[in-house]
């Protein structure tokens, strides 16, 4: 059963409703769920930066190790060597915060960059761009990073100028396909005939009239992307080592401890990097729904 | 098929191979360039600890044929690729080929099952959203699909394991010293499961499948289709089902051999994504510049066999 | 097929009555009212000819007719008779209790519709209906036809379907049949092509053999000549009326442009805002020395070129004002804010009260407060 309802009064008034207004309800519970994970994700970073932490995260305490949550003054309870869980997710997101940001910012910045080449010149470079579009992809992500892993031995932030290298391809197609469909409504060219300056019709309308939504979609996947690297990274063991916590390196040590049913030191983290996976996935593809128009009516 | 139409099919397959072979190329190119910047080359690993004298090591170079600049080793490593010569484990000294290819099975056990696992699940969620817009169950159940596709695939192996192994006691240990108790099926089925819900791809799939099929029922040809009485699924299928399911598939392989690092190594599983793991950890290069262009390789074999299938079916794709 | 039979088998071959089909925006919270009590009727073997200007409702009331909104809310009330071979059946029987219209003055203010029920059970009532007994074309045929299927594939199919010819080869034979009819070049040859290499003329032609394929009591052609080459329009619109004569179908044909009508159609239904405005016979309605028409028909008459108007190189005579925007729809004549005949007599009327379609002859019904019984009918 579907509910139409004409607005009350006369009609000429109600037209052009804003955004929020005329979306679909669940694009906004997606949007609102995922912009609440970034402050808290942002909020913590702070947080963890100034080291306001409830407690001290390196802290041992033998006498009270997998602790339950709610004990004895650790809210979220305490991993396999009684340090405290809640102040170790906290300083977790340390492990991911930076270097996502530095992810994206390649991806973001390279893309457009290759992306307007490809469409904007068009010609070889687009042949090109594809072509090393469609290499990149033909290596699995994680296996392209054991190699770097193998052969340099890098710290995070180089592991994720592999993944802003890597998802450039990807988001430079976007911004060429983007170019290609304003070409056809011959928008550049009426830009161009109002004598526009090639800089002013790449940059503001190009990208910021019409790329500015797909961008921060871009980039809102892309973090959600290096938080999933960088955790299973650390799960694997090649990223952020013991003591210092990460989420993954934090699933890792308490899955030592699981066949004893003592779950919670894994799975706090791991709700942790589910919730907050599933933030930037929704934010993107709400933001995706709302901007872009994809949800049909 | 009409064999005037195998012509042209023919032409653009060529075509799909060059580029496949220029593909692959550029991969071992990414391959070697890796290597070849890497600090410390190879063979200082391998003679690491046993010759300290580096004028030995100069001499087991120049033994080994090891050419002095770079695209004189390319070639001479980019000629043994070709006679399927990987090299060998620096760990374990086996030659690197046939170690892949006995574990590789394994892999694609596991992505490939996960791969129709997920279609399982994806398409009737899709399909229904397509051909209903969002009603309350479909609504749900692509929520369901978001947050699984969100659950760390390491963290949600244990709680399988957990739940079967611990609770259910359906099978032995993953270290395997228990038993075998007629669930051995199992044993095989629970990380294709995992790595099937949990890998990421679900949501993907879902929403991806949803948008091409709502699209191409919108289209005017549907529309021809219903005003003639004709069935509606006899019209859409080829370019509303078959040509986004194998494009997806295709898409999706790379994240499956990625998610199969993890599920491997969760659940013991002997397979090349394991072997990667431990070949990252000891720097035994020859390995993991083979599994690399394995794991390259079979990509490219997905893609490949998705645009036989898009030229086969799509009418336009062997004209332009 | 158990759609419910009629009791009256005499009248026309399809009659709409009180038709009405809105859609909804979102953005505006409002009632797009496309279709707003549409009553017609196409007797057996006439040509039915709608014409309006873009968005008076006209492919919509064709569409309706068919089963083939898709658009939410859709079809909200009316009834479509059509009688064929003896039986009537009501295509909309039934389906009224699938959806709640809350109205307010004589304006829908509120639908609840349980769409996929009111699917359900209009596929059920269509089935063996639409495509066998109402068959349909549309403008840009080269979009619609499959581009994934050859034509001949796409013909057999419906011969298949709705024909005698079963087997494949007879089929095949009948495809190629129709295929000569509709004038297409060696049509065992064009039997094996795909819609995409084709031009659009020939892309409506193969939706024409398609149609009639199925020997169809009525053809709704919906803007088939839109999107065509003017060389190629008439050509398609000869074939239209050669295809007729010969095999006597019963025809709607929806178009803007006023000349395509006046060539084929035996009747007219002039459409304005989601309503008829006017309808008579083609004579009657076009024909120049009438006096008394719709000053919606006549300007529309007026913007046609004629030789005269080309003698003497005077502009065309364009109709003054937009197009009315079916969300805002005015309480009085549609056409009020456009209207240059409106008197002093009438005026207060015209403002606030919509006209009824009153018989101004025979057969020849206008929606005008010049022509009705003045006052409130």
């Amino acid at each position: 059963m579907r509910r139409y309802v004409q607005a009350p009064g006369p009609i000429g008034e109600y037209s052009g409703l804003p955004l929020w207004q005329r979306a679909a309800p669940l694009d906004l519970v997606y949007v609102g769920y995922g912009l609440l994970v970034v402050a808290v994700v942002a909020a913590s970073y702070l947080l963890g930066t100034f080291g306001w932490l409830p407690d001290d995260p390196q802290r041992v305490n033998v006498a009270l190790i997998n602790a339950a949550p709610f004990t004895s003054g650790h809210v979220l309870g305490t991993d396999f060597l009684g340090r405290d869980l809640q102040a170790r997710l906290i300083l977790g997101i340390q492990a991911y915060f930076l270097p996502g940001l530095l992810a994206i910012t390649i991806s973001v910045v390279g893309g457009s960059v290759l992306g307007i080449l490809a469409g904007y010149r068009g010609g070889w470079f687009d042949t090109i761009i594809t072509y090393f579009d469609n290499l990149i992809d033909s290596f699995p992500r994680l296996v392209l990073i054991l190699l770097v892993i193998a052969a340099f031995r890098p710290g995070i932030y180089y592991v994720m100028v592999v993944v802003g290298i890597t998802s450039m391809p990807a988001i430079a197609s976007l911004i060429a396909g983007k170019i290609a469909f304003l070409r056809q409504k011959n928008f550049i060219e009426a830009a161009h005939a109002l004598g526009l300056p090639a800089r002013t019709v790449i940059l503001k309308h190009i990208l910021w009239f019409n790329c500015r939504a797909l961008l921060v979609i871009q980039a809102t996947l892309g973090m959600a992307e290096a938080i999933l690297i960088e955790t299973s990274l650390s799960y694997l063991g090649f990223g952020v080592q013991e003591p210092t916590p990460s989420w993954g390196n934090m699933v890792q040590a308490g899955a030592n401890y699981f066949l004893q049913g003592r779950f919670w030191p894994s799975t706090a983290p791991a709700l942790a990097i589910l919730a907050t996976i599933l933030g930037f996935q929704l934010l993107g593809d709400g933001l995706n729904n709302l901007l872009e128009g994809k949800r049909r009516k | 098929m009409k064999l005037s139409a195998i012509k042209p099919v023919s032409r653009v397959l060529a075509r799909e191979l060059a580029v496949t072979a220029l593909l692959l190329l550029g991969v071992s190119v990414v391959v070697f360039g890796i290597l070849y910047l890497a600090p410390g080359d190879p063979l200082n690993i391998l003679l690491e600890g046993q010759s300290p004298r580096s004028d030995l090591a100069l001499g087991m170079r120049e033994a080994l044929g090891v050419s002095r600049t770079w695209h004189g080793q390319y070639a001479t490593w980019f000629g043994k690729l070709l006679q399927g010569n990987f090299g060998n484990s620096i760990r374990t000294g086996l030659p690197v080929l046939p170690e892949l290819a006995r574990v590789g099975v394994n892999t694609r056990y596991l992505t490939l099952g996960s791969l129709a696992f997920t279609l399982l699940i994806a398409v009737p969620i899709a399909v229904h959203a397509a051909a209903h817009g969002d009603t309350a169950g479909n609504t749900v159940a692509t929520l369901v699909a978001y947050i699984f596709s969100a659950v760390p695939v390491f963290w949600f192996g244990y709680i399988v394991v957990y739940v079967f192994i611990h609770q259910l006691g359906m099978f032995p240990l993953i270290s395997g010293t228990a038993t075998r108790q007629g669930h051995a099926w199992l044993y095989f089925l629970v990380p294709i499961f995992v790595l099937g819900i949990a890998s990421g791809t679900l949501s993907e799939m879902i929403r991806h499948l949803r948008e091409e099929l709502s699209r191409v029922l919108a289209e005017d040809y549907i529309r021809t289709a219903r005003a003639k009485g004709a069935p509606v699924w006899r019209h859409a299928f080829k370019e509303g089902f078959l040509i986004p399911v194998t494009e997806i598939m295709s898409a999706k392989i790379p994240f499956l051999l990625g998610g199969a690092v993890i599920v491997e190594q969760v659940f013991n599983w002997p397979g090349m994504g394991r072997m990667a793991w431990q070949a990252a950890q000891d720097r035994d290069f020859p390995v993991i510049m083979g599994i690399a262009l394995v794991a390259a390789a079979f990509v490219r074999l997905g893609n490949l066999l998705q645009r036989v299938v898009f030229t086969a079916v799509n009418p336009r794709a062997s004209k332009e | 097929m158990d759609a419910p039979v009629l009791s009256g088998v005499e009248g026309p071959l399809l009659a709409i009555e009180n038709l009405r089909t809105y859609f909804y925006s979102r953005a505006k919270r409002a009632f797009i009212r496309s279709v707003d009590g549409v009553s017609l009727g196409v007797a057996r073997g006439e040509t039915l000819g709608i014409v309006g200007e873009s968005g008076s409702g006209k492919s919509v009331t064709a569409l309706s007719a068919a089963g083939l909104v898709t658009a939410g809310p859709g079809v909200i009330s009316g009834r479509i008779e059509l009688r064929t071979n003896g039986t009537g059946y009501n295509l909309l029987e039934g389906l009224e209790k699938y959806a709640r219209v809350t109205e307010q003055d004589g304006r829908v203010m509120a639908v609840e519709k349980d769409e996929r029920g009111w699917r359900t059970h209009s596929e059920q009532l269509m089935a063996g209906v639409r495509g066998k007994k109402i068959a349909m074309i549309f403008q840009n045929p080269r979009s619609a036809l499959n581009p994934y299927s050859t034509i001949g594939k796409q013909l057999v199919e419906t011969i298949r379907l709705h024909t005698n010819f079963r087997g494949r080869r007879e089929a095949k034979e009948r495809a190629i049949h129709w295929l000569e009819r509709v004038r297409i070049d060696s049509p065992r040859l064009r039997f094996d092509n795909f819609p995409f290499g084709m031009s659009g003329g020939m892309c409506q032609r193969a939706m024409l053999a398609m149609a009639l394929s199925a020997e169809p009591s009525l053809l709704i052609a919906d803007e088939p000549t839109t999107g065509l080459d003017a060389t190629i329009q008439s050509r398609v619109v000869d074939l239209l009326a050669e295809l007729k004569a010969g095999t006597g179908v019963a025809t709607i044909l929806i178009s803007h442009d006023i000349s395509v009508i006046q060539r084929l159609s035996d009747r007219i239904a002039v459409m304005y805002g989601g309503t008829v405005v006017e309808t008579g016979r083609a004579e009657e309605v076009l024909a120049p020395e009438v006096v008394v028409r719709h000053p919606y028909t006549a300007a529309l008459l007026a913007s046609i070129p004629n030789a005269e108007t080309i003698r003497r190189k005077s502009y065309l005579q364009a109709i003054e004002g937009d197009v009315l925007d079916t969300i805002d729809v005015p309480r009085g004549c549609r056409f009020y804010g456009r209207c240059h005949r409106v008197t002093d007599a009438i005026r207060e009327n015209c403002a606030g009260l919509e006209p009824p379609l009153a018989e101004v002859a025979p057969g020849h019904k206008v929606r005008c407060w010049l022509y009705a019984a003045a006052g409130k009918a």
